[in-house]
């Protein structure tokens, strides 16, 4: 089991991650924004294991600040950025940033949650490669 | 036996005098009826005549019509007169002198040949003809007497003098009215922003003008490569936009060619002349004159007039080099209107455009974080289903059979759903093609590789289709979107394989450098400069002729499927690289999409 946050300002969207998260036994905690975001993050004892976070909600921009507020908080947190399509820039840039993958929310023909648990799996993966060699 | 003998009523100084203020009030004179009126009335003081008119010839008939009369005996029926002057028997001295050009006078006219016998007491007649500035008789003075022998040389002289200034009042008003018609129609041309009310204003400004019967009105349009007639009168005003004539066809064609002007007397006996729409019939045409109508950096169309063969053979009807310019001049205040409108409209729709990608943006955003939402709940309802169908069957009267055909029936309609969503998002995708298709990101790169790349991945791999493949055999640098280019490419194959379906078709695609100055980019009237170029074409249906102006515009789709965004996608991106799409396909014969890329870096460099 691991600690997800999940942000992102449309209640349905954070709702339906949410629940395929729990599906799947994760411990979710979610916010409706980058601020909010950032509180959940000074809030909790021991860092998220993985944070999802919408690419623009207040602005355009919000998801790096919550990218940049997550990694601050812990270097071993893997982030996972939600973005429009054809908003590749922006998600390169997150990725140079130290995100740990992007995912578009609107691909025609395919089942972007399972891609989402996916990349998740290999993130947390990730995260326990690292944590590993941290130690 | 009637008196005889001419009597003086002014002395020389006067007539000097007189013959000064004349010439003076020519140029000065508000009403050339005024003016004609007075100058009749002096003309018949200083001769001592009985009664006198000004006879002047109408341009397109080549009649004798009086329009101004002085003396006695004139009634409202004489006063109508019209003379033939072709017509020997009913011509009078007035008529031959409109034909000789040269005064006359008849000290008897019982026993004149040339008399027309109007007036049972004339015995004597003189009359004197005006011309114009092109030298040409324009009207005649006449006096009369019902003396004999009234008149002399010096009477002759004297009038010739004072017919010399009715010469020029009559160049000098007509040159007013021209001027007057110009203004009226600058005025005019910037109030009307409608194109073919533009065109129709030209043709009737002109054909007054110039005094013609024929006189057209050809645009240069782009989507079928044609000058098309958009105004006329004469016998093609019933066949307006069904005219049209290519590039360097007929007199017509030449002039929009070579942005010359041509000014012919008998049309028929050019070598240039194809006889293709004439305003008249063959044997009747004469006089042609066409200007060019010039844009800022391109030719935009013809403005052309005609006249008939003038029924009388003695006057020429043709066009004069000051007709030249007052219609050079016309052309020259329509070629801005014209750029004007397009000007407007273009940025009416750029703005519109605008405002629409704003509106497509935010809401393909909102209804893509919906769908995104839906699709949630649509994986969770399946989910659900799932683990639902293994405790229904077990705890439950109904049948196994039964309940799997209740589920079977419930996962059509999640499936059909599911389908419904990733239709919407592609919808989605298209939209915002549309509304990024002009934010570039240009690199310098080689077209032939990104070409190259897009048909190894657009085309299909498993196909009966023949596919042909011809590049540049040098790199060819162009600054360019690669992303965006892709795009725009893949639309391109894509239609051309949707369109061959099921047929033993080939798609051709072909890379070239077009050298600045070569034919096919002065075809599509593109700026003189070197070019990469793209063609894409199919062995489908082609693009129907009706079709052609309306396949780059948004929501234009002659199938059931898609938006129709499709093409206005790939012009948009194609126009961001300051860049030219044409469709040149044969209808019937398979489409074909050429795209022109400017080499030399028009295209903005990306800023940081």
């Amino acid at each position: 089991m691991s600690r997800i946050l999940v942000v992102d300002d449309e209640d349905e969207v954070r709702s339906a991650i949410c629940r395929r998260l729990s599906r799947d036994g994760h411990e979710v905690v979610s916010a409706e924004n980058a601020d909010a975001g950032e509180a959940c993050l000074a809030d909790t004892e021991a860092p998220f294991d993985v944070v999802i976070t919408d690419m623009s909600m207040e602005d355009g921009e919000s998801g790096v600040r919550m990218l940049k507020a997550a990694l601050q908080r812990s270097v071993f947190t893997e982030v996972i950025v939600l973005t429009a399509y054809g908003n590749v820039k922006n998600a390169v840039e997150c990725m140079k940033l130290g995100a740990y993958d992007y995912v578009e929310k609107n691909i025609p023909d395919v089942d972007v949650y399972e891609l989402l648990m996916l990349k998740i799996e290999r993130a947390l993966e990730q995260h326990r490669l690292t944590m590993r060699t941290a130690h | 036996m009637p008196e005889s003998g001419a009597q003086h009523n002014v002395t020389p100084l006067e007539f000097l005098r007189l013959s000064n203020r004349q010439f003076s009030l020519a140029l000065t004179q508000h009403t050339l009826r005024d003016f004609l009126s007075e100058s009749l009335a002096e003309a018949l003081r200083i001769t001592g005549g009985l009664r006198a008119f000004i006879a002047r010839i109408e341009q397109e008939t080549g009649e004798l019509i009086v329009v101004e009369t002085a003396g006695s005996g004139w009634t409202r029926k004489n006063r109508k007169l019209r003379l033939e002057p072709h017509h020997e028997t009913q011509r009078g001295i007035t008529g031959f002198v409109a034909i000789t050009g040269e005064p006359y006078r008849s000290d008897d006219v019982k026993a004149d040949p040339h008399h027309l016998n109007l007036f049972e007491d004339a015995q004597s007649e003189m009359a004197v003809p005006f011309f114009d500035s092109e030298g040409r008789v324009r009207g005649v003075v006449n006096i009369d007497s019902d003396r004999l022998a009234a008149f002399d040389d010096l009477h002759v002289a004297q009038v010739t003098a004072l017919a010399e200034a009715m010469g020029v009042a009559l160049a000098f008003d007509e040159f007013r009215c021209r001027e007057r018609l110009l203004v009226d129609i600058g005025l005019d041309l910037a109030a009307i922003t409608e194109i073919d009310a533009l065109a129709q204003r030209v043709v009737n400004v002109t054909s007054k003008a110039l005094q013609c019967e024929g006189c057209s009105v050809f645009l240069y349009e782009e989507s079928t490569q044609t000058l098309r007639l958009r105004a006329s009168r004469g016998a093609l005003a019933r066949q307006i936009s069904e005219v049209s004539y290519r590039p360097g066809q007929g007199l017509t064609g030449t002039v929009f060619e070579t942005g010359e002007t041509i000014r012919l007397e008998d049309p028929r006996s050019d070598p240039r002349w194809a006889g293709l729409f004439p305003e008249f019939t063959p044997a009747e045409s004469s006089s042609f004159l066409a200007v060019p109508v010039v844009g800022r950096d391109r030719m935009l169309g013809v403005v052309r007039v005609s006249r008939p063969r003038s029924r009388t053979a003695w006057f020429r009807a043709r066009f004069t080099e000051s007709d030249e310019r007052m219609l050079t001049t016309i052309a020259g205040q329509f070629g801005t209107a014209v750029e004007n409108i397009g000007t407007f409209n273009r940025s009416v729709r750029s703005e519109r455009m605008a405002a629409w990608g704003e509106l497509s943006a935010k809401s393909a955003h909102m209804i893509g974080n919906r769908t995104f939402a839906i699709k949630g709940d649509l994986n969770e309802l399946k989910f659900v289903l799932a683990n639902c169908t293994r405790e229904i069957s077990e705890d439950t009267t109904l049948s196994q059979e039964q309940v799997e055909t209740c589920l079977a029936s419930v996962l059509e309609l999640t499936d059909s759903i599911e389908r419904g969503i990733f239709r919407l998002e592609e919808i989605l995708r298209e939209f915002r093609d549309f509304v990024m298709a002009t934010q570039l990101k240009p690199v310098r790169g080689d077209l032939n590789k990104t070409v190259r790349e897009t048909v190894r991945e657009t085309f299909p791999r498993r196909t009966t289709l023949t596919l042909k493949e011809e590049y540049c055999a040098t790199p060819l640098m162009v600054l360019f979107d690669p992303v965006k280019l892709k795009r725009a490419l893949s639309e391109l194959i894509e239609n051309a394989v949707s369109f061959m379906q099921g047929e033993d078709g080939t798609l051709q695609v072909l890379v070239r450098m077009v050298p600045a100055g070569e034919e096919s980019a002065r075809e599509h009237l593109l700026p003189m400069r070197s070019y990469a170029c793209v063609s894409i074409a199919d062995s489908g249906p082609g693009v129907p002729e009706e079709m052609k102006t309306q396949i780059f515009n948004p929501f234009f789709s002659s199938r059931v499927k898609g938006m129709g965004l499709g093409l206005s996608i790939v012009k948009g991106i194609v126009d961001a690289h300051h860049g030219v799409i044409r469709e040149t396909g044969e209808p019937g014969h398979g489409a074909r999409f050429i795209i022109y890329l400017p080499t030399e870096s028009a295209a903005e460099t990306p800023t940081k």
